[in-house]
C-alpha cells in the first residue's frame, strides 16, 4: 500500500514546490486548508498513542508485574515513552512539530531495554507493551515527516525485537512465526494511519487550490467582461460625439468649408477631448476635463482664461458631465474669447462660459434657459452683450 | 469695462496724488500711461522701495503696490503702510485666493490683478483715493470662494452678486440675469466688501472704509456691531 507513498507527498506541510526542509510558505493559502484538515488526524494520532499506552498498555504491564525479568525497568520505560507521547502530542496539538531526533533516540533506547527487561516468557504477552504501543508512539512523533521515516523506524523496531528474540533463544520455527505475525499487526495499523492522514491532508490542500484558481479565474473574466463593457460604453460616447460628422464628411455630404460643418467638428473634438480627460487618473477631475476643453479651444485660436477658485470635492462622473458637457459645447459655438470660471466649495460647484455675442450664429437657446435635473442646474442666457453658460451643482 | 467713476467725490482742483511701487520699470511706465489717460489722476512718484517713494511724495493719496518686490512677498510692508493710514491698491500678478484675502486682511484698500487692465486699475484707485470700495472681477471670486471657516458672513444675494459679476465681468449682464438695477448690483458687491474689514487686524485704511460707507448709506451702524470701537478709535473719516 506504501509503495506510491514512499516517494510521493507523504506529508502534511509539503506544499508548493519540493523543499528539502520542509519550510512552512505561509503565505499560501491551500497550506492553511491542510493545516486545518491535518489539525483533527493530529488529534486521532495523540489520542489513540495515548489511549493505547494507558488502557491496553498499563493493566498488562501491572497485571504481569511480578512475572517480569526487570519490572521496575519496563514499568521506567513506561512512564518515559509516556512523557516522550505527552511532550510530543502537546507540541503536535499546537501546531508545531516534536524534534524527532531526541525523541527517536528515547524511543529505540526504551525499545531495546524493554524487550530486553521483559524475560523470555513474557516477550509474546501484553505485558511486553512496546510490541504494540510504540508504532503509534512513532507515529506521533514523525507526524508531518515522510513517510520513509516511520517505515525505518518500524522496521528497527522489528530489528530490535528480532535482536530479543535471539538473546532470548526463541528461535523455534512458532517462535519465528508469531514473531512475523506481530511485527506485520503491529506495524500495518500505524503505517496505514499515518499515510491515510498524509493523503487526506494533500487532498484538501489540491481541492483549495484548484478552488483558489477557479475563483482568480472568475475574478479575472468578471474583470475583463467590466472593462469591455466599459470601453463599449466609452466608445458609444465617441460615436455618438463624432460619428455623425464624421460619416457625412466622409460620404461628401458635409462640406468641410461650412461654418456649421466646422462648428460641429470643434464640438466633436471637444467631446472627445473630454471624454479622453474624464478616464485619466488625476486628483482634480473636474478641472482636468475643463482644462482639456480650455486646451482645445486654445488651440482652435479661441483666446480663453480659465480661472478656478476652490477645490472641487469628488463628484461622481455623471455630475460631472453635467457640469462639463455645456460650456464645452458653448465652447465650440464661442467667438472673440471666453471666460471660463470654476467656483468650488464643498458643497457647490459653479461653472460658467461667458463668450461675447457674435453676429452670425445659430441661436442655441432662449434667454434665460434653465434647466434642472435635479442634481445640476444648467443656465443658458445671451443678453445681447454676452452669452452665458452656467451649470451649479449644489450637494443635496 | 464697467468701471465705476467716482468723479463727484474726488475735487476738480486737486487731482488724486499717486505713488506707483515695483521693481519692474516696465510696469510702473505702463501703469503710469494707464493713469495718465484719466485727468483726475496724478502720478507723483515711482520707484522699488516703498520707503523711498513715499519719502519723494509724502501727500501721494493712493499707493499702488506691487506685493511681490525684488523676490519677496511683501505682505508686511502692506500691513505697516495700511496701519499707518496710506490707502494703499495692491496690484499683482499672485492672483490665488489666498494672496488676495491676506492682501485684504493686512488692510490694503484693493486688490487689483495685474491682468485686469486700465478701467479697472483707474476706477480701483478712484475709489480708494475717497475710501470707498472697488472689487474687481477676480477679487469677488476669491470673496465668493473663501474658504476660511471666520469669514465674514454674506448674505444669498452678496454671494450671488460677487459669483456672477466675478464669471461675467459685466455688472450689466448681472443686473439683467438678479433682474435687479446695476446700481443694487453694485451695492450688494461693495457691501461684501465692507464686510471684509472685520476680517484680520484692524488697521486705519479699513476704519477709513467702514466709516465712509455708514456715511454712504451702504451699511447702517447698527448691521455693523463690533466695527464701530475700531472705527472710532482708530481714525476719523477723513
Amino acid at each position: 500500500m506504501s509503495a506510491d507513498l514512499d516517494t510521493g507527498p507523504a506529508a502534511v506541510p509539503r506544499v508548493g514546490p519540493p523543499r528539502a526542509s520542509l519550510p512552512r510558505p505561509d503565505d499560501v493559502p491551500a497550506v492553511d486548508v491542510a493545516r486545518a484538515s491535518d489539525g483533527g488526524a493530529r488529534i486521532v494520532a495523540v489520542a489513540i498513542a495515548l489511549v493505547w499506552h494507558t488502557a491496553i498498555g498499563l493493566p498488562a504491564l501491572l497485571e504481569a508485574w511480578s512475572e517480569l525479568a526487570a519490572p521496575a525497568v519496563v514499568g521506567a520505560g513506561w512512564l518515559v515513552v509516556a512523557a516522550t507521547g505527552g511532550y510530543a502530542g502537546v507540541r503536535l496539538l499546537r501546531g508545531a512539530r516534536p524534534p524527532v531526533l531526541p525523541l527517536v533516540a528515547v524511543l529505540l533506547a526504551v525499545d531495546a531495554a524493554v524487550f530486553a527487561a521483559c524475560g523470555r516468557e513474557q516477550l509474546f504477552t501484553a505485558a511486553n507493551w512496546v510490541w504494540g504501543t510504540l508504532g503509534w508512539f512513532f507515529v506521533v512523533v514523525l507526524w508531518g515527516r515522510r513517510l520513509p521515516w516511520l517505515l525505518a523506524l518500524l522496521a528497527a523496531h522489528s530489528l530490535i525485537a528480532l535482536a530479543a528474540l535471539l538473546e532470548h533463544g526463541a528461535t523455534a520455527p512458532a517462535d519465528l512465526t508469531r514473531y512475523a505475525m506481530y511485527v506485520y499487526g503491529t506495524a500495518s495499523l500505524p503505517t496505514a494511519v499515518f499515510a491515510g492522514a498524509a493523503v487526506i491532508a494533500a487532498l484538501a490542500r489540491e481541492r483549495a487550490e484548484a478552488a483558489a484558481a477557479t475563483l482568480a479565474v472568475a475574478a479575472e473574466r468578471d474583470a475583463a467582461e467590466r472593462a469591455r463593457q466599459e470601453r463599449r460604453a466609452g466608445l458609444a460616447l465617441v460615436s455618438g460625439a463624432a460619428e455623425a460628422v464624421l460619416a457625412e464628411l466622409a460620404d461628401g455630404r458635409a462640406d468641410p468649408a461650412d461654418p456649421l460643418v466646422q462648428r460641429r467638428c470643434v464640438l466633436a473634438a471637444a467631446r472627445l477631448r473630454r471624454l479622453i480627460a474624464e478616464s485619466d487618473d488625476v486628483p482634480d477631475p473636474l478641472l482636468h476635463e475643463l482644462r482639456a476643453a480650455a486646451d482645445l479651444a486654445e488651440r482652435n485660436g479661441l483666446p480663453i482664461e480659465l480661472v478656478a477658485i476652490g477645490t472641487p470635492p469628488p463628484l461622481p462622473v455623471e455630475v460631472r458631465r453635467r457640469l462639463v458637457d455645456p460650456p464645452t459645447a458653448a465652447l465650440a459655438e464661442a467667438g472673440g474669447w471666453a471666460r471660463l470660471t470654476v467656483v468650488a466649495g464643498p458643497d457647490e460647484v459653479v461653472v460658467s462660459l461667458v463668450t461675447p455675442e457674435v453676429d452670425g450664429t445659430g441661436a442655441t437657446g432662449p434667454p434665460g434657459h434653465v434647466e434642472d435635473d435635479g442634481q445640476v442646474e444648467h443656465v443658458q442666457e445671451r443678453d445681447g452683450e454676452i452669452r452665458w453658460t452656467q451649470t451649479r451643482w449644489r450637494r443635496t | 469695462m464697467d468701471a465705476d467713476p467716482v468723479a463727484q467725490d474726488v475735487s476738480a482742483d486737486r487731482p488724486v496724488g499717486v505713488a506707483i511701487v515695483d521693481d519692474h520699470p516696465v510696469v510702473i511706465d505702463g501703469v503710469r500711461a494707464w493713469l495718465a489717460c484719466e485727468p483726475r489722476l496724478r502720478v507723483l512718484a515711482t520707484g522699488d522701495d516703498p520707503d523711498q517713494v513715499l519719502a519723494d511724495a509724502p501727500d501721494a493719496d493712493v499707493v499702488l503696490l506691487d506685493l511681490r518686490l525684488h523676490g519677496r512677498m511683501v505682505i508686511d510692508k502692506l500691513a505697516e503702510l495700511s496701519a499707518a493710514g496710506r490707502r494703499v491698491v495692491v496690484y499683482s500678478e499672485h492672483t490665488d485666493p489666498a494672496t488676495m484675502l491676506a492682501a485684504l486682511d493686512a488692510g490694503a484698500a484693493a486688490f487689483l490683478a495685474k491682468h485686469e487692465g486700465r478701467e479697472h486699475c483707474v476706477a480701483t484707485v478712484l475709489a480708494a483715493a475717497s475710501d470707498r470700495p472697488y472689487v474687481p472681477p477676480a477679487l469677488a471670486g476669491a470673496m465668493v470662494g473663501d474658504p476660511r471657516p471666520d469669514r465674514p458672513a454674506l448674505s444669498d444675494k452678496e454671494r450671488e452678486a460677487l459669483l456672477l459679476w466675478f464669471q461675467s465681468m459685466s455688472k450689466a449682464s448681472v443686473a439683467r440675469r438678479m433682474r435687479i438695477s446695476e446700481h443694487t448690483v453694485k451695492q450688494y458687491v461693495d457691501r461684501a466688501r465692507i464686510k471684509y474689514t472685520r476680517a484680520g487686524r484692524p488697521a486705519a485704511t479699513k476704519a477709513a472704509l467702514l466709516a465712509r460707507a455708514i456715511e454712504d448709506g451702504l451699511v447702517r451702524p447698527e448691521e455693523i456691531g463690533i466695527y464701530r470701537s475700531q472705527a472710532a478709535a482708530d481714525r476719523p473719516t477723513p
